[in-house]
Parts: structure tokens; C-alpha cells; sequence
């Protein structure tokens, strides 16, 4: 191994040596198990060219083909069911005149290239950690490995400067923690501290900031900079947030079915795109929609009618410990939350993962029974109505989920999923014509009539959410609360689905609650937001107002941790 | 390492914008059959090994079912003075002719297009009709007398006969051959004994043909009691949690301490022999199980975002717990199911074999004694009906097996 820490950072002769050269790379899947030869051309032909100290960023959205390639470039992909056939991945190491093509290299001697000279860092903190093994003996397995001339005391000596390299607080000791004694972003940062302990010169990050917070990931990209500009490391950066690409990137390549679309510098083709889907992409952005966003009706903000009011709202979970479950304290999830929705109007609730904004979302809706407080619905307190008396409600407030994965039966076809409720609160005189209503329904949220026979497996992701649209609109509610609906789905539907819920919103007059922890969607949408922290609501107000002028400390503090396309 | 899961749909997200034409995209490959049952079920059965198990079931099904038509001393026909009768016929019983009547329905209603719904209903008002109408008007004779139609078609007064395969009652001892009993297979040249003969000179092969009532019978029916008492419990305690789940836990614990056999010992012993008491107490002792997986399955399935909605949109509890809920959950209790019919079998023959089970009727654990106490050891008598309820319960467990690997996510999902 060379000793290339050490040497400088802005080594000029150094920056421009390419360290890692695709030529088209071709990866093909064989799906054999649909009878017959199905390829599934997962990348097909890219050409790239990383330098060394350089981070160069992959963009696409989901299924483009940017993890297959740097799990190709790591030789991680299962050999019996994919094949290469065309294409060369070069990569120039320090210590050798020559070129070594990963592609054909013999599997012992990409073993050692493996985690020594390229690492990779993964997108979930939870799951790329053992669980069983403390984050030191994690770590000192992979640099002893790599080095065998390591004594064991010199190795934890290393894995304690790389925690301390990564910002971990009292590396000494955290070097005996097992990975449920961290928190998410601590998790990703011994991730990255393992990929750099053996000074690799190529760092692989696939989307490693995705599951994490704004103001972690903030973190997160700042010391991944400084690492990087440090060891005059290569990065190659995976991710679908265009934010952080402006944040961090020198580079950006742009994927899409396979292929590259467009390679530049990030300036360049984040402000000047050529290609008419990069263009479409970057359109696609919350921060770009803005410029086309239909006409809202005018709302009167002063307006007392409110639709919906929350009073001292709170739920509080016990916790139980000891052998007679004693309540020896609660987690306040949302704790003595006011809040007032005015009628016709879209308010978005914003904090951090763990903030309580979906247990308050849900509270509402009384999925999450309140512990004590009061909802106030058209001037009724439903808050302690029992389950048959709060049916009647259920019409007026409907929820959409997340995950379009679990959030429709997959056992029952769209057809049923959309007029069982309508049966059930008496909509539409007959089966015939609560068929028809359905059909209205797929209609409005743009989905062609014909889906109504079919299964959820059939849909994409953006499809289902809009089913799940069509069966919150099914019961004709005044009031929906939208939990992340965004934040599974690719820029480009996200946008579409955001246009249709404004369109909606004109047409039926609607009221939402929009929870989220996208501020550009926010800012998007909204016309009020509140800002959640720890339980409790600290600011809340009109969105422009919030979003260029927070007074809060912590709103201060998340919206300075975005990150966004500087124009 | 972990692969990333979304690699096989490479579906362009683009391509959304055209979901208004009519041959717009499917994004996942599209399978035959659409609903979860018919794709479990065509994944189960494109393996061999449910195929094989499936096919000894059916067999034995069939023979079962018609039983009484392939092994029995009634000729099916004969014509004595010009007359033409049946014997067969006379002599069948109303249980024989539900069952005929229930599987002919079943294999017409197979064939005929109709909702499953409507087929249901037909199926079980046939069958409580036919039932009614079987008992109240089918009276065989009370004394069965198996000699009579062989004296006459040994002393020529009859001018044809036309007799069953097996031509053997399982309870006609054959007495007017002075038979001595215990012939070995195929030993006599006159009368053919396929499986032999069992001490009293009754037919072994007639005997077990129609034991395979017994066994299907005793399987399906206490596992069905075990399935529906551990569904019901175990899906409220899963949709409730809290205070429900810990009271129905203890339950579950109290039943699971209870030794099945020795209360099916005890119950015997006070209520004399019952094929009807074995199938229950069977049943209401084995529910735990599922009812443990249900409540596991519904647990998990009660954070998921559609029963969330369904909740949300109101829908009462009936629908979000058996329309929503069960068909989500009821995988691994069908697994479960498969190889418990297959255990209530072994209860059975258990029972049987020990001597405890039915006096008049045979069932294959009963003939499994019947070797064991003869004076010598008869090979035919132990490994006939030794192998039928081993091939039976290997049967159930292979389809099992197959079940649990056709509905197993990780296996099935590209």
C-alpha cells in the first residue's frame, strides 16, 4: 500500500490521472425464469472517466442502472444469472505502471482489490453493519485482512484514527459499541470509516445519505468532502438527489435506461442541459416546478372557518419495565400539539425522522388513539367518540400512504379496493354504479379505466400512489392527510403526482395535511407549514414566510441543511 | 451482500405519461392467473412432489368415494329367471349415496363456468338435500346376508352375474367357503385375494379400500375444527393485541399442556368409541398452532399501510379482518393445515392400534393390530395397511412442502 495519505491534497499532477476508466460497460441479467432467453440489459455500454481527488456523481432514477454499475465496477453481481458481454473497466492503481481491467481479473486478486484499493459504502446504515459484532471488531477484521503485517494493537490503533477521522465522539470508547448503540448517521459514518481504513483509492458511495435526515446528511457530505479532498481519493457518488449533487459533485453523469445520457462537468449540466431528459429531469425539481405551478384560489389566511382543530393533542407511549410492566416513563411522540387547518387549504407539517409528525397524522385520523386532547372536526369533539360513533367521520378524512408497495391489498384488484368502501358508507345506488363511480375516480387521477380489473402487483410505483389517491378520494372526503406520499417515488412522477393533488385540490375543494421532510416539496405545495420538532410544533406559519425568513432556531438549522441548487 | 431487489422491472418511469392509451406498459411480468390462490396453487403443483402426493390423494379419494362399489359381495348385476337386478344398489347406505352425489356435484360444478360464491352455495344445498332425502328414503336391509348371491350362482340359479372387482365385503368373513382365514396374497387359484386374507378370512385389500374413508375422513375434518378455532382466536388476538393477545396467549398455553392422546384415552374410556368424538377432540386440542401463526401473520399485518386504510376508510371489522387481513395471513396455516391432516391420520391409526379406535368398521391402524395380536406374523396384514398410511401422510407432507416453498416470498419473487 503507498503511503498516499500523506501526500498533498491539491497535488495537481495527481488530479487529473484518471483512476478509473469504463468503456462500454455492457451488464445483462438472464431472467431465464420466464421461459425462454428474457436479458434484461441492466447497463448498457456506458463510458466514464474518473479522476483521482475527483467526485463524480451518478444520477438516474430508480431502475436506470446506477447500482448495477458499481457493483459491476466491485465485481459484487451474482456471476450465474449476469454477463458482460462488451466493455472494459480500467482501473490505474498507484503502485502499478498498469492498467488492471476488473472485469477480467482473476477473482483472488480482486479479493484484494476489494475494500483495500476500491470500497464501497452501502444506503442502509441499519442493515449494512453486523449486528452481533461491535463497530470495532467490524472494522479491525477488514484492515487485518487487507494487512496482515498489522498487529492486532496497531490495527484498533488505526480503526480508532479512522473513527476519529469521521467525527465519531469519544472514538476510544464508541470502538466497543455494537451497531444498535448508534444512531443512523453515526451508523453511516462507521460505514464510511471501515471503507476508508484501508485508504482506499476509490470510494464507491451508493446513495449513502438517502435514509439519513437533512441535518445529518449535511454532516454526513461535509466529511466525505474534507475525507476525500484529504486523501486525494476518487469518488464515485450515486444518488437521485440533484441537491446534493450541486453540494458535493465535480462531475455528473446522468443515467437512464442503461445508458448514459449526459456526462459533464455539474454546472454545466445542471443549468445547461442538452438532452431533452436531462432537461425533463431537472424540470421535475420541486425548486424548478415552482415557475409553472397553476393558479391556486386566493385564500382568505385570516379566515376563522377552520376545518380542523387540534387542542393540547397528545400522544404519549408508555414505557414498561420490570417483571409487573410498571410505566416507569412515556415517549412523548406528540406532545400538546395545537394546530388549526383552515378550510380549502394545504398545510404541511415538516421535521426530521422520529419527530411524531406521522403519529400526529395518524392521530387525527384516530389510527393512533390520542392519549389525552381534544379534535376538533367542523366544531364537534371526536376525540372521544367510540369506534361506531366515529364512523360517520371516517367519510370526511382519508389518509394516503407512503409505501405504494404496502399500501394496497395485494389480494384484491383495484375494482374492489375502490367500491368495497363505497358499499360500506352507502355511495351509488348499485354495484353498477359504484363501478361507474370508480371508473370517474381512476378518470381524475389521469390512470386508464381498463386498470380496474387488475392486481397492485401490476402497477409501478407511481400507478399504485395514485390508486391510492382515487380510493382516498372513493368516500368523497373534505380532508386527506398525505404521509410522505412523495418520498418512494422517482423527481419525474413525484412531480406529476404534486400536479395532480393541486388539480384536485382546485376541483374538489379539498384540504390537506401534507407531511413531509422534502422542503422543496414543501415550499412547492403549501400554503402554510409547520415545523415539527421532538413531539411539539415550534414555528408555524405561511410557507414563504417560514421558508425565507425562520425564526425558530431549529427551522433555522433544517432548512440551512438542505441541500439545494445554488442558481 | 445484499443485491439491490430492483433489478429485473426496467420499466421507464417516463413512460407514465402514456397510461392514458390502452397499451400502455405493465411494468412487472404478467402471470397467467391473476389471484394469489391460483398463483400459489399453479407454483405448488408445478412440483413434482405435490404432483406425486397430490395424485396418491386423489387416488384415494376416488376409492374412498366408491368404496362401496369397488369392493363388495353385492353383485352390481344380475339377471335371475329373466329378471334383471342390482344387489349393489339395495344395498347401499345413505352415507355412500352423499358421498357419490357430493363428488359428482363437485366435478360438475369443476367444469361449469360461476363465481366461486355461487358455487359454494350450490354445493351445499345439494348436498344438505341429497343428505336429507338419502336418510329419510334409503333403508338397506339390516341383515347382510354376503353368502346368498354366491349359493345361487354356485347352484346355477342365476343365468349372469356381473361382480365387483373385489369381490368382498371388508366385514364378510366368507364363511361359506370354510375358509380358515390368513391366506397369503394371490395363494388360492379359485378366489383371488389380492392382499390376502385377515384372520377372521376377510379380504385385506377390501378391508383397507374402504378404511381410506376413515383416514380422509378423520383428517380433513378435525384439522378443518383445529384451523377454524385457531383462525378465529388467533386473528383476534393478533388485530386486538394488548389484553386480548395476553389473555388468548394463556389459553393458547393451557391447550398446548394438554397430552391429546391421553384425553382421547380418557374420553374413549367415558363415552365409548366415537369416530365423530375422535375428529373433535383432535381438533380442539390442535389449534394452537395455527392460531399462533395467525396471530404472528396479523401482527404484522395490522402496521401495514392497507389495513391502516381500511380502517381509515371506515370498513367494519368483519371485512378488514377476513377480506383484508386472512387472505394475507392464511399462507403459512395452509402449510401448517397440510401436515396437521397428516398428524390427525397418525392420532387415528395411533388410537386404532391400540385398540381403542372403531369396533365394527376397519380402519388401517386397527388392521396394523390385528397383525400384531395374530399368532404369527403375516407379513401381508402389517405392511398393507403399514404402507398406506405411510404413503398418505408422506402425501400430505410433500404437498406441504410444496405449499410452503410456492408461497415462500424469497424464492418466488423474480
Amino acid at each position: 500500500m503507498t503511503n498516499q495519505s500523506q501526500q498533498p491534497a491539491a497535488n495537481s499532477t495527481q488530479k487529473s490521472q484518471p483512476l478509473l476508466k469504463i468503456s462500454n460497460l455492457k451488464t445483462w441479467f438472464n431472467a431465464q425464469q420466464n421461459n425462454g432467453d428474457d436479458i434484461v440489459k441492466a447497463v448498457d455500454g456506458i463510458d466514464l472517466q474518473i479522476n483521482r481527488g475527483e467526485t463524480f456523481c451518478l444520477v438516474g432514477e430508480s431502475g436506470s442502472g446506477k447500482s448495477i454499475s458499481a457493483l459491476s465496477i466491485m465485481g459484487l453481481l451474482p456471476k450465474d444469472v449476469t454477463s458482460h458481454p462488451d466493455g472494459e473497466i480500467l482501473f490505474y492503481p498507484q503502485d502499478q505502471q498498469n492498467s488492471i481491467d476488473l472485469l477480467t481479473v482473476p477473482e483472488a486478486q480482486m479479493r484484494d482489490i476489494r475494500g483495500s484499493q476500491i470500497a464501497m459504502i452501502f444506503q442502509e446504515p441499519m442493515n449494512s453493519l453486523n449486528p452481533v459484532f461491535n463497530i470495532g471488531e467490524q472494522i479491525i477484521e477488514a484492515l487485518l485482512l487487507h494487512h496482515p503485517e498489522l498487529s492486532y494493537a496497531a490495527a484498533r490503533q488505526k480503526t480508532i484514527k479512522a473513527l476519529t477521522d469521521v467525527q465519531i465522539p469519544n472514538p476510544e470508547q464508541r470502538i466497543d459499541n455494537y451497531p444498535h448503540q448508534l444512531s443512523g448517521g453515526q451508523r453511516q459514518r462507521v460505514m464510511i470509516a471501515m471503507a476508508i481504513a484501508c485508504e482506499p483509492e476509490l470510494l464507491i458511495a451508493d446513495e449513502p445519505t438517502t435514509a439519513l435526515d437533512v441535518t445529518v446528511q449535511k454532516e454526513v457530505l461535509l466529511l466525505m468532502q474534507e475525507l476525500q479532498q484529504r486523501r486525494n481519493m476518487g469518488v464515485l457518488f450515486i444518488t437521485h438527489d440533484f441537491g446534493v449533487v450541486a453540494e458535493i459533485g465535480d462531475k455528473l453523469a446522468v443515467m437512464h435506461q442503461g445508458k448514459l445520457v449526459e456526462t459533464g462537468s455539474v454546472d454545466s449540466v445542471l443549468f445547461n442541459p442538452q438532452q431533452p431528459y436531462t432537461k425533463k429531469l431537472i424540470a421535475a425539481l420541486p425548486h424548478n416546478l415552482k415557475q409553472h405551478k397553476p393558479p391556486q384560489p386566493q385564500l382568505d389566511i385570516n379566515d376563522s372557518n377552520h376545518l380542523i382543530q387540534l387542542k393540547n393533542l397528545r400522544v404519549w407511549f408508555p414505557i414498561n419495565k420490570g417483571f409487573l410492566k410498571q410505566t416507569v416513563g412515556h415517549i412523548k411522540a406528540v406532545d400538546d400539539v395545537d394546530l388549526e387547518i383552515p378550510r380549502g387549504q394545504i398545510l404541511a407539517i415538516v421535521g426530521e425522522s422520529g419527530c411524531g409528525k406521522t403519529t400526529l397524522g395518524r392521530s387525527i385520523l384516530r389510527l393512533i388513539e390520542p392519549t389525552a386532547g381534544q379534535i376538533i372536526i367542523n366544531g364537534t369533539d371526536v376525540s372521544n367518540l367510540d369506534r361506531q360513533e366515529f364512523r360517520p367521520y371516517r367519510k370526511t378524512l382519508q389518509i394516503i400512504f407512503q409505501d405504494p408497495m404496502s399500501s394496497l391489498n395485494p389480494r384484491l384488484n383495484i375494482s374492489t379496493t375502490l367500491t368495497e368502501p363505497m358499499a360500506v358508507h352507502n355511495i351509488g345506488e348499485s354495484q353498477e354504479h359504484r363501478l361507474q363511480l370508480a371508473v370517474e375516480l381512476l378518470e381524475q387521477v389521469q390512470l386508464n379505466p381498463d386498470y380496474l380489473w387488475r392486481y397492485p402487483h401490476q402497477f409501478s410505483g407511481g400507478q399504485r400512489q395514485r390508486i391510492g389517491i382515487a380510493r382516498a378520494l372513493a368516500l368523497n372526503p373534505d380532508f386527506i392527510i398525505c404521509d410522505e406520499i412523495t418520498s418512494a417515488l422517482d423527481v419525474s412522477v413525484q412531480a406529476e403526482i404534486l400536479q395532480l393533488l393541486l388539480e384536485l385540490r382546485k376541483q374538489r375543494g379539498l384540504t390537506l395535511l401534507f407531511i413531509t421532510h422534502n422542503i422543496g416539496v414543501v415550499e412547492y405545495i403549501s400554503d402554510e407549514t409547520a415545523v415539527m420538532y421532538q413531539g411539539k410544533i415550534v414555528e408555524q406559519g405561511v410557507t414563504d414566510q417560514i421558508c425565507g425568513n425562520p425564526q425558530h432556531e431549529y427551522t433555522q438549522k433544517l432548512l440551512s441543511a438542505v441541500p439545494r441548487i445554488a442558481a | 451482500m445484499q443485491l439491490p431487489t430492483r433489478v429485473f422491472p426496467m420499466t421507464d418511469p417516463m413512460s407514465e405519461k402514456t397510461h392514458n392509451s390502452t397499451d400502455s406498459t405493465t411494468p412487472t411480468p404478467v402471470i397467467v392467473s391473476n389471484t394469489f390462490v391460483q398463483r400459489a396453487l399453479h407454483n405448488t403443483f408445478k412440483r413434482w412432489g405435490a404432483r406425486i402426493g397430490l395424485l396418491w390423494i386423489a387416488l384415494l379419494t376416488i376409492f374412498a368415494v366408491f368404496a362401496p362399489i369397488i369392493a363388495t359381495s353385492y353383485p352390481w348385476l344380475l339377471s335371475q329367471k329373466g329378471i334383471i337386478t342390482s344387489p349393489l344398489v339395495q344395498h347401499l347406505s345413505a352415507v355412500d349415496v352423499t358421498l357419490l352425489v357430493a363428488f359428482v356435484n363437485t366435478g360438475v360444478l369443476w367444469v361449469l363456468p360461476g363465481s366461486a360464491q355461487q358455487k359454494m352455495l350450490i354445493f351445499v344445498t345439494v348436498i344438505s338435500i341429497s343428505f336429507a332425502a338419502s336418510y329419510v328414503l334409503i333403508k338397506p336391509p339390516k341383515l347382510a346376508i354376503y353368502e346368498q348371491y354366491r349359493f345361487n350362482q354356485n347352484t346355477k340359479n342365476i343365468d349372469w352375474v356381473i361382480t365387483a372387482p373385489i369381490p368382498y365385503s371388508p366385514q364378510d368373513y366368507l364363511r361359506d367357503y370354510g375358509d380358515t382365514g390368513l391366506e397369503k396374497p394371490l395363494a388360492a387359484n379359485n378366489r383371488s385375494h389380492w392382499f390376502g386374507t385377515e384372520e377372521n378370512g376377510a379380504d385385506v385389500l377390501s378391508r383397507m379400500i374402504h378404511a381410506s374413508r376413515i383416514a380422509l375422513a378423520i383428517g380433513f375434518i378435525a384439522t378443518g375444527i383445529a384451523m377454524s378455532i385457531g383462525v378465529v382466536i388467533g386473528g383476534l388476538m393478533g388485530f386486538f393485541s394488548g389484553k386480548t393477545d395476553m389473555i388468548g396467549m394463556r389459553i393458547v398455553e393451557v391447550f398446548e399442556a394438554i397430552p391429546t392422546l391421553f384425553l382421547l384415552l380418557t374420553f374413549v374410556a367415558f363415552f365409548g368409541r366415537s369416530l365423530y368424538l375422535m375428529m373433535v377432540i383432535i381438533g380442539i386440542t390442535g389449534w394452537t398452532g395455527y392460531a399462533r401463526y395467525i396471530r404472528a401473520e396479523f401482527l404484522r399485518l395490522r402496521q401495514q399501510d392497507f389495513v391502516q386504510a381500511a380502517i381509515a376508510l371506515g370498513l367494519p371489522l368483519r371485512s378488514i379482518l377476513f377480506r383484508h387481513m386472512l387472505p394475507n395471513g392464511i399462507a403459512p396455516v395452509l402449510v401448517a393445515a397440510s401436515f396437521g391432516v397428516a398428524s390427525a391420520i397418525l392420532a387415528e391409526a395411533t388410537l386404532s392400534f391400540l385398540g381403542l379406535g372403531l369396533v365394527g368398521e376397519p380402519s388401517w391402524g386397527q388392521m396394523l393390530n390385528q397383525a400384531v395380536r395374530s399368532s404369527s406374523f403375516n407379513w401381508w396384514m402389517a405392511a398393507f395397511p403399514g404402507g398406506a398410511i405411510f404413503l398418505t401422510v408422506f402425501a400430505y407432507n410433500l404437498i406441504g412442502e410444496a405449499l410452503r416453498d410456492a408461497i415462500d416470498p424469497y424464492l418466488n419473487k423474480s
